[in-house]
């Protein structure tokens, strides 16, 4: 028992007093937000100020209303109507609608600016215009043009946007959107009807989504990241810890300390030594980054709140915490075992990362399991996937968050997922006590059951 | 533990891994504190001897005894054992290794620190306590190793090649340890192919090959009864002689001088004679025993 404590200590103190370790639990709480804030922050560098537009209003009547238009950026109203129409405006992908009021959105947050002028087409033919568009454009006079042809206002009339760069979404989509608005408004003073009552009498009404329950708290898909995240979460805590084994298990097999410790210890201590120590170290990691998520939604939440962002974290009820950690360390134990038995029967790191793809690839498959559960946690496939060893882990936790099945599911899954890792600790210790002393060549399969039958 | 108590014995043990026999109904006693050699050629079946001795794996057949008690778990504290193919942690300090593997064999964390000091200043290696494994050379991580393995003052220390990897001066450091060891009354057991240092340490050796023990004894016995009697021979004008099959039964040119084997019944004062009286001019003429390392390749070449 006091060798079965040495192991422990030491594969938990040799791996948290690592850089490495210090790194991952400071970083990848760092890593999430970047991932989360760093695309809105990256776009709103945008460096030469305005975006420089010339309009070209062959029909005399909209270019005022194009201008204000674009330069105020209104009119989000119109857009749920936008999205109910089922015609699709010119360039734009089908389907790609609701990203484009992201854009949109994101383009009034950062605050685009822009500069308008009216290009005066004195009778010209619309392709000398152009002509000489181009050309300030290449002398970056301007930094693109828009063309309403005399027949915009009409069914099916089509309008022009050419600019250096198209890339830049958010100016286009803006562009695409104040043009729309200013020709749907002239046409409606054309018919006689006053635009801002349309506006008005269109004016969508709001859904609040709750959970069926008394005083059930507004649910703004918060449900759905908080089981995406979590599951994500114990995916990769297993497969990072999981590996951590393997390595573990390669490099004392690799060096040959193995024999040393086999002659010290038995086989059976050294294996559990390994696997509560190593689940220590993830278990600590997870306690800090649970810390910090804490800290955040006391503190964070309430400094954002004072700058006047809205910034709302999902409720988890404190029992929720006692379900990932239980399902965390079932997790580890199932798949460590399995990685346990890769790593005694390889010869170098290198054939092991080849021989733990399958389980990776099975660790994989439930997550992709996370998205039928999520929208049916309560279906034939959600129970059936969410009891299986394996899977359980991952898809059983997200059940719990999203609708948490009855008791007697969770018991059983947790049964299922005990036994599972009973088993596979009976295999991974005979195997693993052949495997640490066969050098050479890595065993076949046959020759690993050989060894199950013989111990 | 009486001081008659036999070190080790092993009373017929045999090891299969499946088809493939790896030892071979083997006997053996190793008396306490002394040197035992345990010799043979790669694949002998050596190291299976030496993990059944150490209770790595158990034997299909026969007894292991350590000071007259079945080998097991209890008894696994007693062995120090430094395998052939050896390693250490590489990112971890010389210091918490030494403390890891002390514990492992029960010490406590403070004597594991203490005997280790003792031994890293033995050995030249105190200022290297706070290095990683990985800054050392090999012949340092040899002599850590062997401290982990002599650390907690076993009774019995099995050591497989504990010379390879070290420089002469290292090499005689380490017979100088070992030697100490012995005088303080511990067993070893030194397996080796290194036949001249298994020459100057062995008090008894045993040869195994293709998994049986092919000779046992102590150094004396096993030299006087390897049956063949040498001279090394330096002489000018001998080849008469040494030709004559009734006196010489063979002669291997050594450069500076010849090993002369003497022919059955051969007397080498009547070889010396006849060289003198044949006219020959003799600077050396000794009587050699045959050396270790004749008889262990005759005996693996026999088998």
């Amino acid at each position: 028992m006091r060798k079965l404590l040495v192991i422990i200590r030491r594969e938990y103190l040799q791996r948290v007093r690592t850089k490495a370790f210090l790194f991952a639990t400071l970083l990848m709480p760092l890593f999430v937000v970047f991932t989360a804030v760093a695309p809105a922050l990256l776009f709103s560098i945008k460096s030469g100020g305005a975006t420089r537009i010339a309009v070209v209003d062959e029909t005399g009547q909209l270019y005022e209303s194009v201008r204000d238009s674009i330069l105020t950026s209104r009119g989000e109203d119109e857009e749920g109507k936008a999205k109910a129409q089922p015609q699709m405006p010119a360039g734009g992908m089908p389907g790609a609608q609701g990203s484009e009021a992201q854009m949109r959105q994101l383009g009034k947050a950062i605050g685009q600016k822009y500069e308008i002028e009216q290009v005066q087409t004195h009778g010209r033919p619309t392709e000398e215009i152009k002509r000489e568009l181009n050309g300030r454009v290449k002398k970056n006079e301007l930094d693109g043009y828009v063309i309403l042809p005399a027949n915009v206002l009409s069914p099916g009339g089509r309008a022009e946007y050419r600019a250096r760069n198209l890339g830049d979404m958010i100016a286009t989509s803006q562009i695409r959107h104040s043009l729309r608005r200013a020709v749907i408004e002239q046409r409606m003073r054309d018919a006689q009807i006053d635009p801002r009552r349309v506006r008005d009498l269109s004016k969508e009404i709001e859904m609040d989504a709750l959970p069926a329950k008394e005083g059930g708290e507004k649910d703004t898909g918060q449900s759905f990241g908080l089981a995406m995240g979590v599951g994500l979460f114990i995916y990769m805590g297993i497969l990072l810890y999981g590996q951590m084994i393997m390595s573990s298990v390669v490099e004392e097999k690799t060096t040959r300390i193995s024999e040393v410790l086999f002659s010290s210890v038995k086989s059976f201590q050294l294996m559990a030594g390994k696997l509560v120590g190593i689940s220590l170290v993830g278990m600590t990691q997870f306690a800090i980054w649970a810390l910090a998520f804490l800290l955040l939604s006391v503190y964070g939440v309430a400094a954002l709140a004072s700058r006047g962002m809205k910034f709302a974290l999902p409720g988890i009820p404190p029992v929720f915490f006692l379900y990932a950690f239980v399902f965390f360390v079932l997790g580890f134990f199932m798949y460590a075992t399995i990685f346990m038995i890769v790593g005694s029967v390889v010869t170098t790191e290198k054939e092991a990362g080849q021989l733990a793809m399958p389980i990776i690839f099975l660790s994989v498959a439930s997550v992709y399991m996370i998205f039928p559960v999520i929208r049916a946690p309560n279906s034939p496939l959600a129970f059936w996937v969410s009891i299986s060893p394996f899977f359980s882990p991952v898809t059983m936790l997200v059940r719990i968050v999203t609708e948490t099945p009855p008791l007697w599911q969770i018991a059983l899954s947790v049964g299922i997922a005990v036994a599972t890792i009973l088993a596979c600790t009976w295999v991974a210790a005979r195997v693993y006590r052949v495997g640490m002393l066969m050098y050479g060549k890595t065993a076949s399969i046959p020759e690993v059951l050989r060894w199950l039958r013989r111990a | 533990m009486k001081a008659n108590t036999p070190a080790l014995v092993l009373e017929g043990v045999s090891k299969s891994f499946d088809e493939f026999v790896a030892v071979r109904d083997l006997s053996l006693v190793v008396r306490p504190g002394t040197i035992y050699g345990l010799l043979g050629p790669n694949g002998a079946g050596k190291t299976t001897t030496i993990r059944m001795i150490v209770n790595i794996i158990a034997p299909d057949a026969g007894r292991v005894l350590l000071y007259g008690q079945p080998m097991g778990e209890r008894l696994m504290d007693r062995i120090g054992y430094l395998p052939e193919e050896r390693g250490l942690y590489k990112k971890m300090r010389i210091g918490e290794q030494l403390r890891f593997f002390g514990e492992l064999k029960g010490l406590t964390p403070k004597q594991a620190d203490e005997r280790a000091s003792g031994w890293l200043d033995r050995l030249k290696l105190s200022e290297w306590r706070a290095k990683k494994t990985d800054e050392l050379s090999k012949g340092m991580q040899q002599k850590i190793q062997f401290i982990t393995a002599v650390m907690h003052e076993p009774d019995l220390l099995i050591l497989d090649e504990v010379f390879s990897g070290l420089d002469p001066v290292n090499a005689e450091l380490m017979i100088e340890v070992l030697h100490e060891l012995k005088a303080a009354g511990r067993t070893i057991i030194l397996s080796t192919h290194q036949m001249e240092q298994a020459e100057r340490l062995c008090d008894d050796i045993c040869l195994i090959n293709k998994s049986r023990k092919v000779l046992e004894g102590s150094l004396r016995e096993v030299k006087s009864g390897a049956g063949r009697r040498a001279v090394a021979l330096r002489a000018e004008n001998a080849n008469g002689v040494l030709e004559d099959r009734r006196l010489v039964a063979g002669v291997k040119n050594l450069g500076d001088y010849s090993e002369v084997v003497l022919a059955e019944g051969a007397d080498e004062q009547e070889v010396l004679r006849r060289l003198v009286e044949g006219g020959a001019k003799v600077t050396r003429f000794e009587s050699v025993e045959p050396s270790l390392h004749d008889i262990f390749i005759q005996k693996v070449s026999e088998g």
